[in-house]
């Protein structure tokens, strides 16, 4: 990795010609031309686009389903759980056909709003199963109290439950924003264009254009510009990532 | 006291159905309506947007049966899953034990070792590609410098070569979620257990077998399980490193379904491809689970 870095800022020629090299100075023109001509800025735009998108639905939505599971149980509610729960257990794949289809009937394939709806969905199982078990574990006295008090449903739930949760809210977040800021796969197939290309299949094109034009300056560059933000997201929150994720395959 | 118990149980209904119906919607719209069309799609011959959709009963799965790019992609799977899960088990289980050191390097592994799943697996092929590059790659020039010049295929374009270099990226990729698994795994063995077993002469390989591999049973199970349903669905890392090639010696499941249904346009066939692979993969965790399903410490009196 400490590798990448230092071939980001080496001329293409060079790379060749001797790869294990320290660079002379650095060259900057490798993030330049990787953010402009091989339109990764673009990329990146999207990609800021699609993540903030999905989380701004999924969040809310993912928080009220899964306060309501939690809270208030009624009948069914748990075949409800059950089987949101089954959609972290299935391979997207099986659904990749009949998602195509879909999206061409909505007239939403190929375009930006389709992947963040596709997205939604399909985080939802991770986040209804995270925030579950949050708000399963705030004390219940606390909702009766404020009932009491005069709040309604609601007011209890975004004035009183909602930030409690906050801390899960953040971590769910942002293990959402790294899962969709990497996804590929999804991508490839729901938008073909370029001008809806997240990074992934931006760096994806530039590394098998590259093989011809042997830039290889630019796309190293390219891949810190992809791998940079998680890496520092990562750092700053590690512990909690770490007990979430074991917590996700150890339920999931 | 019943007053406000029927003010609580006001609008509790609504409320479900508000907040429950977004998420549902979607979800069942999304998620659970496709997945019920994939198994219906698979039962029809349909290519392309055309619309037209002959009904044809399990003749795409009689055609899987005499596919021998089926078999063949499910035999790569298997063996990344057999050979490359067996290193990805060894590995991570040496790399949990290293975990739980204490001292500034487990510190820094504790830090580091989750760093390739934060990667995107974009990142993590052409990163691989470039290591097995043949002109400036780091195997090629280890080679180079052991005087095994000879061995420096090209790794990626060579069919022996290929499959094992693809499971060492993925190996790779893998190692620090099980190895973070294990280390969770590692601590919840007993202080007790871990010294009687020392008290009773057991150090080193000889505790590890007898009483830690043992004492792991869940998380086995879990990373096996884990493992399993990975595997199978590896598409990404494949298909930017070889697209299956050379001459299909790294083909896997997903990638000639992905092959068969858009660039050959076979939707009805490709799903039973899809199906297939899903089917295999519950059938691997079942077995999974028959086999690791008891807890072997308890079952000694």
């Amino acid at each position: 990795m400490i590798w990448m870095l230092i071939l980001s800022f080496k001329p293409g020629y060079k790379i060749v010609a001797n790869p294990w090299s320290l660079p002379h100075h650095l060259h900057f023109e490798n993030y330049t031309n990787a953010w402009t001509t091989a339109h990764l800025g673009h990329d990146f735009g999207n990609s800021i686009l699609v993540t903030i998108g999905t989380l701004i639905v999924l969040m809310p939505i993912g928080a009220m389903a899964a306060y309501v599971l939690a809270r208030y149980p009624f009948k069914g509610s748990q075949l409800i759980f059950g089987t949101i729960l089954g959609g972290m257990m299935f391979p997207f794949f099986l659904v990749m056909v009949p998602l195509f289809m879909l999206m061409n009937q909505l007239h939403l394939y190929d375009t930006k709003s389709g992947l963040i709806l596709v997205y939604i969905a399909y985080s939802l199982s991770f986040t209804i199963f995270v925030l579950y078990g949050f708000f399963q574990t705030l004390p219940h006295e606390l909702a009766e109290a404020s009932m009491l008090d005069g709040c309604n449903h609601h007011s209890v739930f975004w004035k009183v439950m909602l930030p409690l949760a906050r801390p899960g809210m953040i971590v769910v977040a942002v293990f959402n924003a790294i899962g969709l800021w990497n996804e590929y796969a999804l991508a490839l197939v729901l938008v073909p264009s370029q001008a809806n290309h997240t990074l992934p299949l931006g760096i994806a094109d530039l590394a098998s254009t590259q093989q011809y034009q042997s830039d290889w300056g630019a796309l190293f560059a390219g891949l810190v510009i992809v791998i940079l933000p998680v890496l520092i997201v990562y750092w700053i929150l590690r512990d909690r990532i770490h007990d979430t994720m074991l917590a996700g395959a150890v339920k999931g | 006291m019943a007053a406000s118990k029927s003010g609580i149980n006001k609008g509790k209904g609504t409320f479900i159905v508000l907040y429950l119906g977004p998420a549902l919607i979607i979800y069942l719209g999304l998620v659970i309506w496709p997945l019920i069309q994939a198994f219906q799609f698979s039962l029809y011959r349909w290519s392309g947007l055309s619309n037209v959709a002959t009904f044809i009963g399990l003749h795409n799965f009689q055609k899987l049966a005499h596919d021998d790019v089926f078999w063949r992609s499910l035999e790569h799977n298997l063996a990344l899953l057999v050979i490359g899960g067996a290193v990805i088990v060894a590995i991570s289980l040496v790399a949990a034990h290293l975990l739980a050191e204490k001292g500034r390097s487990a510190r820094l592994l504790r830090g580091v070792i989750l760093f390739p799943q934060m990667m995107s697996l974009t990142v993590v092929a052409i990163l691989w590609m470039f290591i097995f590059n043949p002109q400036f790659g780091i195997v090629t020039g280890l080679f180079n410098v052991l005087h095994l010049g000879n061995l420096s295929k090209t790794w990626l374009a060579y069919p022996p070569t290929a499959l094992p270099a693809v499971g060492i990226a993925f190996a790779w990729f893998a190692i620090g979620f099980y190895a973070m698994l294990f280390s969770a795994g590692l601590k919840t063995i007993p202080d007790e257990v871990k010294e009687a077993a020392e008290l009773d002469g057991a150090a080193g390989w000889q505790k590890f077998r007898k009483v830690t591999w043992p004492m792991l049973w869940s998380i086995k199970r879990i990373v096996l399980v884990h493992l399993t349903i990975l595997v199978l669905n590896i598409f990404v890392l494949v298909y930017l490193m070889t697209a299956g090639g050379p001459d299909r010696a790294t083909e896997v499941l997903l990638t000639y379904m992905y092959q068969r249904a858009f660039q050959d346009s076979q939707l009805g066939y490709a799903t039973a491809i899809a199906v297939a692979n899903f089917v295999v993969a519950m059938v691997l965790t079942f077995l999974v689970l028959l086999v690791i399903g008891k807890d072997p410490t308890e079952a000694r009196p």
